[in-house]
């Protein structure tokens, strides 16, 4: 990967490092703005985040690293941020200095992992964030003194409210022209003697210096992450050191591991006193009277309930208009090119391959914001850690935690940083069984397949004034359908695959806050971006392939002709179709209900069949149209490959061109509205009265009339789509993730199967039950 | 250890509004560590917030969800 990198020979390198919920990344993006960069770091999947600022004349680069409580390296994350600090990631360079940011109200907490950054000699920036959380509680920090004794600049600051952000870029500016520091040293001399000795050893086998701190740190590490990276030259021998050196500390009364806790802790504590007061009297806090209510055993979980509900409601309420809005543009759209370019097969590629087919994605677009608004608002008020505290329970019932949770939860949204979010999770099984199942999560991929088939295929019924829609529950209902698949399998996967206790849970719960505008709205931002440009690029790819195997080998000379007749009759009946349009959205206003004796209904009806009389010569066009877009459909390379494969996909109600659909959206699941999209637009199913893609569906037929899709079909296609695993991306993840190709090709085909088993109970459960 | 065993007892023994001071954590060394790095360590005071699997405990305002099993026991010292 390639880092665009401003030119400038003097830009200094700045890492930010930190505990989780001390507001790391709104320090961030109050630093950075939108000058930030997100990418990997290789080999790896740890985020790997940058970004510019420019202070007194000196550029500066961020880089932001995981949020942890220490800097032993145990977890993929903490390796990465403790090569980055060392200079040892390719992709950095040389670190400048480090900013420390810590939760100035839980100062003693996170001076642990300040003391292990100072460790490391490099100039260091302490921000003391949340400061005014911290005077509200009563504590009073001396800010001056606490830098003398630490030895680094201390600056406090309130990154959400934008205060005293200046300070802090003129402290980095300062710090990255200022000498390395001196480490505060708090362990004995015996300990940095062994140190050297085992750095000897390492010599010896490896023929590589491995760095102080980072043998220090493999003395201290039991089982951590660098145990098993360093000792690999020569396994057996250096573990036999390794535990050598630590037998030998143990008689001089150096336990390790649990002597470092207590000689950081020891030494925050001394650094504290006479630095810090703190009220005697714990004050009650909003946090407080909240979570009496959120974490309650039943008015917790209620709530908990009626807040994804009113989620999922919202998401379809509030986002129609939009689509509505969205999808009249995308039209227009379709409309000006084709009325622009002469027939052939640039036009039908520009309007039927890449207008009919990315233009069908992004009008999902509203809907995708208003998921992640959500979820990002959760996230930032600190609800989301009260909702895997009240899941724990039932997460143990199946073996897992409540840790897995918010994984599961964020994999809503994308199950690639639902993935990424497991590396939380310590426990080897756990976080497997939790990979595992995550892809059965609703991603907002699924979503679009979704909102497709519920607006086309079930009736706009609401209750209760409205507030409440059959869209809205089938919506609902769907998205967790695969959480409640994943609940056996998870418990199935823990019985057979992954057998083993259920490990113990701990988690921070953060204090409720009013969530950011800003930093909310730049997440929906990024998500957004990340599906448009998907939008642009792989579903643009499928989307011209699927154009070009459904429109060649054929001739289209004929469809050509009768497409410049339909034009040519268009413009003679232009007064009567603009009467009918104006006379359909009257009727409109009325409902969809019968004429009936309704006086006004009736004349508008007799009007429009009136109309319809006189348009008939255009009608036939349409039908001749539509018969030779068929045919030629059918004979195309896409169509011949569809029949072959339509005796699978029939048991399921499908016709071969939803059985095509599904295999071209193999890379990604929204392909499939897309690819839908692009085939009924070829295949001329779009009369003159299209409202788009919607339409097209419903009015789909078999070759013997009857239509192709009803609600079991709906419901197959959903159930499918619900358990597929249709995402290049998300199984890429896993097989990183996993760091093995076969659990990438397990999940594929176990998701698969379980979707199509599923689709088959679906289509003939539905079916049944319509029929009763 | 036997001395003030009257005033130790687990953590996740004390009842709602209850706090002790840690004196003891015991268990897998890779999570003490954590336990530790987290925030509860010896000398440190603990309330319990609510009871339960999992329980809600408090240091210093911060507060954690945690459940607790036999793979590690936190005694604390309720007698301050």
């Amino acid at each position: 990967m390639t880092e665009k990198v401003p030119s400038k020979n003097l830009e200094r390198t700045v890492a930010v490092i930190g505990n989780p919920n001390t507001g790391k990344s709104t320090l961030f993006t109050a630093l950075t703005g939108v000058h930030s960069r997100i990418g990997n770091y290789p080999g790896v999947t740890v985020e790997k985040k940058f970004g510019w600022f420019e202070h007194e004349g000196q550029s500066i680069r961020l880089v932001d690293l995981p949020g942890t409580y220490s800097l032993s390296p145990r977890t993929i994350d903490e390796m990465v941020s403790v090569d980055v600090l060392l200079g040892r990631q390719p992709d950095v360079g040389q670190v400048d200095a480090v900013v420390c940011i810590v939760d100035a109200s839980n100062l003693e907490r996170n001076l642990y992992v300040v003391s292990q950054v100072l460790d490391l000699g490099l100039p260091t920036v302490l921000v003391l964030n949340m400061w005014d959380v911290a005077l509200d509680r009563g504590i009073q920090i001396d800010p001056v003194k606490l830098g003398s004794r630490l030895g680094v600049p201390v600056v406090p600051c309130e990154a959400h409210r934008r205060k005293q952000i200046d300070d802090v870029r003129s402290a980095i500016v300062r710090a990255c022209h200022s000498p390395k520091t001196t480490p505060p040293d708090l362990f004995p001399e015996a300990f940095h003697e062994e140190g050297r000795k085992l750095q000897a050893e390492f010599l010896q086998f490896s023929n590589q210096t491995l760095p102080t701190y980072l043998v220090e740190r493999l003395i201290l590490d039991v089982g951590g992450q660098l145990e098993t990276e360093l000792t690999k030259p020569a396994p057996e021998q250096l573990i036999t050191r390794l535990k050598d050196a630590r037998e030998r500390l143990k008689a001089v009364q150096f336990r390790v591991p649990n002597i470092e806790a207590k000689l950081r802790y020891g030494w925050s504590r001394q650094i504290l006193n006479g630095v810090m007061t703190v009220p005697e009297k714990r004050q009650t806090t909003v946090t407080d009277t909240l979570d009496r209510w959120l974490t309650h055993k039943f008015w917790g979980l209620l709530v908990f309930c009626l807040a994804m509900f009113i989620v999922f409601q919202s998401i379809s309420w509030a986002a129609q208009p939009l689509m509505k809005f969205c999808e009249f543009g995308q039209k227009q759209v379709g409309e000006m090119v084709g009325s622009l370019l002469p027939f052939g097969p640039f036009r039908s590629l520009l309007v039927d391959g890449v207008i009919a087919g990315v233009g069908g994605i992004l009008v999902f677009l509203p809907q995708i914001c208003f998921l992640f608004l959500f979820i990002a608002l959760l996230e930032d008020c600190g609800y989301m850690a009260r909702a895997a505290f009240l899941m724990d329970k039932l997460m143990t019932k199946v073996g897992l935690s409540g840790k897995s949770f918010v994984p599961l939860m964020s994999s809503f949204a994308c199950a690639i940083p639902g993935i990424m979010a497991t590396r939380t999770i310590e426990n080897r099984r756990d976080r497997m069984v939790t990979i595992l199942i995550a892809p059965l999560m609703s991603c907002s991929a699924r979503a679009p397949v979704y909102w497709l088939m519920v607006a086309a295929f079930f009736p706009s019924i609401s209750w209760a004034g409205g507030w409440i829609t059959l869209h809205g529950i089938m919506l609902f209902v769907m998205t967790f359908f695969g959480a409640a698949v994943a609940v056996p399998i998870a418990w199935l996967f823990k019985k057979t695959l992954f057998k083993g206790e259920t490990p113990p849970f701990v988690m921070e719960l953060p204090s409720y806050k009013i969530p950011s505008p800003r930093i909310v709205l730049h997440r929906v931002f990024d998500r957004a971006t990340a599906f448009v440009m998907r939008a642009g690029t792989l579903i643009l790819a499928t989307s011209i392939v699927i154009w070009s195997a459904s429109y060649f080998p054929s001739d289209h000379t004929e469809e050509q002709k009768v497409l410049a007749e339909i034009r040519q009759a268009e413009s003679t009946f232009a007064t009567e179709l603009d009467q009918k349009e104006q006379l359909s959205r009257e009727r409109e206003k009325f409902g969809n209900g019968p004429s009936g004796d309704d006086q006004p209904i009736a004349q508008i009806d007799g009007k429009i069949s009136e109309l319809d009389e006189r348009l008939k010569p255009l009608h036939d066009l349409f039908d001749r149209r539509n018969k030779i877009s068929e045919q030629l459909l059918a004979q195309s390379f896409l169509g011949r490959f569809g029949k072959v494969i339509e005796p699978v996909v029939k048991p399921l109600g499908w016709d071969w061109r939803i059985g095509v659909g599904v295999l071209a959206s193999f890379p990604a699941r929204e392909v499939i509205v897309a690819t839908l999209g692009t085939i009924y637009s070829l295949g001329g199913d779009v009369d003159e009265n299209s409202q788009g893609l919607q339409s097209a569906l419903q009015s789909a037929t078999w070759p013997d009339g009857r239509p192709v899709y009803s609600i079991p079909v709906a419901m197959s296609i959903m159930v499918f789509f619900a358990l597929c695993a249709q995402c290049a991306s998300t199984l890429m993840v896993i097989h990183r993730e996993t760091n093995h190709w076969g659990w990438a090709v397990f999940t594929f085909v176990y998701m698969t199967a379980l979707a199509y088993i599923g689709a088959w109970i679906a289509y003939v459960a539905t079916g049944w039950l319509m029929a009763a | 250890m036997s001395s003030v065993v009257s005033q130790t007892l687990p953590l996740e023994l004390l009842a709602a509004g209850e706090h002790g001071i840690v004196v003891e954590i015991d268990g897998s060394p890779e999570l003490v560590v954590r336990l530790e790095e987290m925030g509860l360590h010896s000398g440190v005071q603990v309330y319990m917030v609510q009871t339960g699997s999992p329980c809600i405990l408090e240091i210093n305002h911060q507060r954690y969800s945690m459940r607790f099993d036999d793979s590690v026991t936190v005694l604390v010292d309720v007698s301050q």
